[in-house]
């Protein structure tokens, strides 16, 4: 081997010593779960039975018989497509604000990331009913200026799911944080360099910032995308997938038959369908990447 | 490796079944016990324990943190007084109890002893999950004397008794007598019926403005229905489990129309202001706080509540006017099992009999699990002067409202959250006027049929 | 000065729009801790006032700390901040060494692996749960502090493809110069790509520090005694839906149980600074 560049010398012994631990964790609590979960999926295992083999009667059952999968399934589709951009844009407007230079954005930052880390509890579930509720402050608001409404948007079947969609984009801090990181990597001479040139403020975003940006964006859309799919706190603890199922998600759905209803075979089995389906999404956007994603390590 | 696994669970099971237990499983402990454990052997010695090799029970239970700080005190008094009999106590809040309950169960490692909730002890029953206790009470291990037998058997799924009832409750109306007071109408006395009950929500809601009745549970699970059907003289679901047990679905249209009409009175909150009063917990209901008259509730309601209000009262649900079925049953609130795969269940079975009846034990509990199964305690604790005047009511009423109670329905069948769900869903698409009664009441037909049909083959 | 006066204008437009934003978002933790303080009678009287009627907060800050089962909260504070720091940092370590080579390491199956490290992330936990509780008994690890770290030192697909991406956003020319000049493949890492990536691992640091902080399902299924309960598991036993609940205490260690995380946000956000490195390697 006389290559020149280093990368492209193989180095097995580095490359499997660095990922040895992690390998190890994959194999012992992910690989052979999984394997175990594809299995019970194949089965009538209800948790409390010996598992009996049932071919593909559960898969089957899920496409033919199950209208609340194809509801939950509908209503985790609405969800992703509203909230990933949603979020996406929210989060990347406010870390450009805070990646100025001003008095207490530390202070700001703080306060912005404090949805992210209260995440599901109580307080959060009766603020938000609070707000969105019967009397709650928003029907009040629109009362005094006029407009009457005789549901709540969170009693209305129709509207409910649209504030957990933005209790999603509330909780924004952690995309946030991730662009703020993102923004800080980029070396201050690129835009010396734009400086000089006269480039103007949306100039240098279109040619610097948001080029730079996109591994990061790509990231959180890979990463946005997956979480929606697999959103369970917000549904769970505000609505508990009401009124008339309209908030219940894809994994809250799968959650109940697993422990509520005992139905674990036909929950592994939903579940796997489920990663194919996020599966699918993501070999997309991936491959779509060579397009639009800048990688200086490749100097594409 | 899955397999394996299963067929050892499955090995540790059988060996457990049959022989009652030669230390299987792979359990490092309590091997020495084999000898006082013996099903089979009518020991009704009584002391066992004190000749007894130590032994380690699993206990698990879920709660609030007052019980979780009374019952660890129990169990250390209880192995002050029984020193081979050491606990491993695996508390837990409700949430995530039967998650948790149900992956040890899986994994063959279910504690010995288990706090069950009658949702589930038939879903756990039918796969053999639980031991079956009759023998020691047949052999005078847990005395039962005391325990009402409908109650007693609400533990009895083909065959087995699969828990011991702790405590009871009935169906109740919690009321707020000062509302009542307020819209001038009388207080309801048991004798009253459905219309008396409609026309005094619509009067409270006329004359006060405020709810008339809360709809809490009333259609978020089957348990007030289950009163209304058995008022019609036919039970809920079929004996075989597989069905529905009422024929005409009108039972359900009635029930629906009722509420539904409640509702677009104003007397009962429609579903949406419902959700947000459940919001804040029941200490802040409008029952409570004065902003309602009636909620749908268990005969410890009043009790319950009376660190936030004293003054509430309740009375047993209203009967339908020309029948005279008895719709109110005694209905288990919870249970103690023993794991099938424990191997010291003669030890369980000793301290579930000590949990029931002991003075001692009620003293610390002071009905926080709810009323006492056995009339022996009850009594005891009326006489003993510590209790507060609701709970103390609570008691008395026990004795005089059983009278009014039918026989005691089969416990519920498996599947029997799906079938809540398919309740809830159906109620509710009347109550936001998207389908009708009688549309709901088929579709509520055919889903429950489905539901109980794959859950009881 | 016209520019002066507008830039002025701008800086108090941005303030005002960023407390306004801010207050929202901290709204249901000063509702937290505005209910901490009331008395449980009253709690829920006044749900939605930020001003307690009834004064309580020496009592619920009290039965709070008192804890439950007999094990004071102190206990669980402790276990918590255990997992939290061991688990976190184990979870960072592993990550960026296997984010390293699976970005900038030339080796067989790399691809495979790392999309292996995604596909990890796709599967809904709720259903592994089983299986793991499985594995965990058969080695004797079920209610052992162990299960509560391990898992973390395995590390986590989200931080593995985030420093990927932060590591890709980086020359290569770099690690090329720093081997001609005798740096070992752990050299490079240490020396050369830390210092660059050091914003990916602030922001991972934050992350695993609150996922392991508020850890729930988990930790619920494989733990059994209280004594080794970390805070979130300990909440979920101060309230039972069925009864009369402590809501005081219960408010007050949620305020009690944010702390840490928030003030290890405040001092790790400090790092969060203009990245340096890069500037002059380029160009």
């Amino acid at each position: 081997m006389k290559n020149k560049s280093m990368f492209k010398r193989v180095d097995n012994v580095t490359g499997y010593v660095l990922l040895a631990p992690w390998l190890v964790g994959f194999v012992g609590m992910w690989l052979i779960p999984a394997f175990i979960s594809i299995y019970y999926s194949f089965t009538n295992f209800n948790l409390l039975n010996t598992p009996e083999f049932v071919g593909f009667a559960n898969y089957v059952r899920a496409f033919t018989q199950d209208k609340t999968f194809v509801k939950a399934l509908t209503v985790t589709f609405l969800y992703v497509l509203a909230l990933v951009p949603l979020r996406l844009i929210f989060a990347l407007f406010v870390a450009m604000l805070l990646n100025k230079k001003h008095k207490c954005l530390g202070l700001y930052r703080t306060l912005y990331y404090v949805p992210s880390i209260i995440g599901g509890s109580i307080a959060v579930s009766i603020v938000w009913k609070q707000i969105f509720g019967n009397k709650g402050v928003v029907m009040t608001l629109l009362s005094l200026v006029g407009i009457e409404q005789k549901t709540s948007f969170l009693g209305n079947p129709k509207t409910a799911l649209a504030v957990i969609v933005l209790m999603g984009v509330w909780q924004f801090g952690s995309s946030m944080l991730i662009f703020l990181s993102a923004l800080k990597q980029i070396p201050n001479s690129l835009y010396e360099s734009a400086m000089v040139d006269g480039s103007g403020q949306v100039n240098t975003f279109f040619k610097i910032t948001l080029p730079m940006l996109t591994p990061t964006i790509f990231f959180n859309l890979i990463l946005q995308i997956i979480n929606g799919f697999r959103v369970f706190t917000e549904s769970y603890v505000i609505t508990d997938g009401g009124p008339l199922d309209s908030t219940l998600s894809y994994v809250l759905y799968l959650y109940r038959r697993a422990f509520t209803y005992f139905d674990m075979g036909y929950s592994c089995a939903l579940a796997w369908i489920l990663v194919a389906i996020i599966a699918v999404f993501t070999v997309i956007i991936f491959k779509t990447q060579n397009n639009w994603v800048y990688y200086e390590s490749e100097g594409k | 490796m899955k397999k394996s696994m299963k067929r050892l669970t499955a090995l540790g099971m059988a060996a457990a079944m049959a022989l009652s237990m030669t230390g299987c499983g792979g359990k490092t402990e309590d091997t020495a016990t084999a000898g006082s454990t013996d099903t089979t052997a009518a020991g009704n010695g009584g002391t066992a324990e004190s000749a007894g090799e130590p032994v380690t029970l699993k206990i698990t239970w879920w709660g609030g943190q007052s019980r979780h700080d009374y019952t660890q005190k129990l169990l250390d008094v209880y192995t002050e007084s029984h020193p081979n009999v050491t606990f491993e106590a695996i508390p837990s809040g409700w949430d995530g109890y039967f998650e948790k309950l149900a992956t040890q169960a899986a994994s063959g490692s279910m504690p010995d002893i288990v706090q069950m909730d009658y949702l589930y002890i038939s879903t756990y029953a039918k796969n053999d999950s639980l031991a079956d206790l009759q023998p020691y009470i047949d052999d005078g291990t847990i005395d039962v004397s005391g325990i009402d037998e409908n109650l007693l058997n609400s533990g009895k799924i083909d065959g087995k008794m699969n828990g011991l009832v702790l405590t009871s409750s009935y169906a109740a109306m919690g009321y707020n007598p000062d509302v009542l007071t307020e819209a001038g109408v009388e207080m309801p006395d048991s004798s009253w019926t459905w219309d008396d009950f409609s026309d005094i929500c619509k009067t409270v809601k006329d004359k006060t403005g405020k709810y008339g009745s809360l709809a809490y549970g009333v259609v978020d699970d089957t348990n007030l229905f289950k009163y209304w059907v058995r008022q019609y003289g036919t039970e809920l679901f079929a004996e075989d489990n597989k069905s529905l047990g009422y024929e005409d679905d009108q039972v359900y249209v009635d029930y629906l129309n009722m509420w539904n009409g409640l509702i677009e009175a104003g007397a009962v909150p429609n579903p949406d202001e419902h959700a947000q009063i459940q919001a804040l917990g029941q200490e802040a209901g409008p029952v409570v706080t004065g902003d309602g008259a009636f909620i749908f509730e268990w005969n410890n309601y009043a009790s319950k509540m009376s660190g936030v209000n004293a003054g509430l009262k309740e009375v047993t649900p209203p009967q339908k006017a020309d029948s005279d079925s008895k719709g109110l049953w005694m209905k288990p609130g919870m249970f103690f099992s023993v794991a099938e795969t424990s191997t010291v269940k003669k030890e369980a079975a000793e301290f579930i009999d000590w949990f029931i009846n002991s003075e001692e034990v009620n003293d610390i509990i002071m009905a926080e699990r709810g009323t006492p199964v056995s009339a022996d305690i009850r009594d005891y604790m009326v006489n003993s002067g510590k209790l507060t005047d609701q709970q103390k009511a609570m008691f008395e009423a026990v004795n005089a409202d059983q009278a009014l109670c039918g026989t005691t329905p089969a416990p519920d069948p498996a599947g029997i959250s799906e079938v809540n769900e398919a309740f809830k869903n159906t109620a509710y698409e009347v109550f936001y006027g998207q389908t009708t009664p009688e549309e709901a009441a088929a579709r509520f037909r055919t889903q429950a049929d489905e539901i109980l049909a794959r859950n009881n083959e | 000065m016209g520019m002066h006066t507008k830039r002025k204008v701008n800086s108090v437009l941005f303030h005002v729009g960023a407390c306004v934003l801010g207050f929202f978002m901290i709204y249901p933790l000063i509702w937290l801790l505005a209910s901490s303080f009331k008395s449980n009678g009253t709690m829920f009287l006044d749900t939605y006032s930020l001003i307690p009627k009834e004064w309580d907060a020496a009592a619920n800050y009290a039965s709070g700390f008192s804890g439950v089962g007999g094990v004071p909260f102190s206990t669980f504070f402790f276990n918590s901040l255990f997992v939290t720091v061991v688990g976190s940092a184990g979870c960072v370590i592993t990550s960026l060494f296997a984010a390293y080579a699976l970005s900038r390491i030339r080796f067989r199956f790399a691809g495979f692996w790392f999309g292996c490290v995604m596909l990890t992330m796709m599967i809904p936990p709720q259903v592994m749960v089983v299986p793991q509780y499985i594995i965990l008994k058969k080695i004797g690890l079920i209610d052992t502090r162990t299960a509560l770290v391990l898992p973390w030192f395995f590390g986590g697909a989200f931080f593995i493809f985030l420093m990927v991406q932060f590591f890709r956003g980086i020359p290569r020319e770099l690690d090329e110069a720093a081997e001609i000049d005798g740096c070992s493949k752990f050299g490079i890492l240490f020396r050369i790509l830390i210092p660059i990536v050091k914003p990916a691992i602030v922001t991972s640091s934050i992350f695993a520090f609150y996922w392991t902080w508020q850890d729930f399902f988990q930790p619920l299924i494989f733990m059994n005694s209280t004594k080794k309960f970390t805070i979130p598991l300990a909440l979920n036993m101060y309230l039972d839906p069925n009864s009369y609940n402590n809501y005081g205490g219960l408010f007050a260690m949620s305020v009690i149980s944010l702390l840490p995380v928030v003030i290890f946000f405040i001092i790790f956000q400090r790092y969060l600074v203009d990245g340096i490195a890069m500037d002059g390697i380029k160009g």
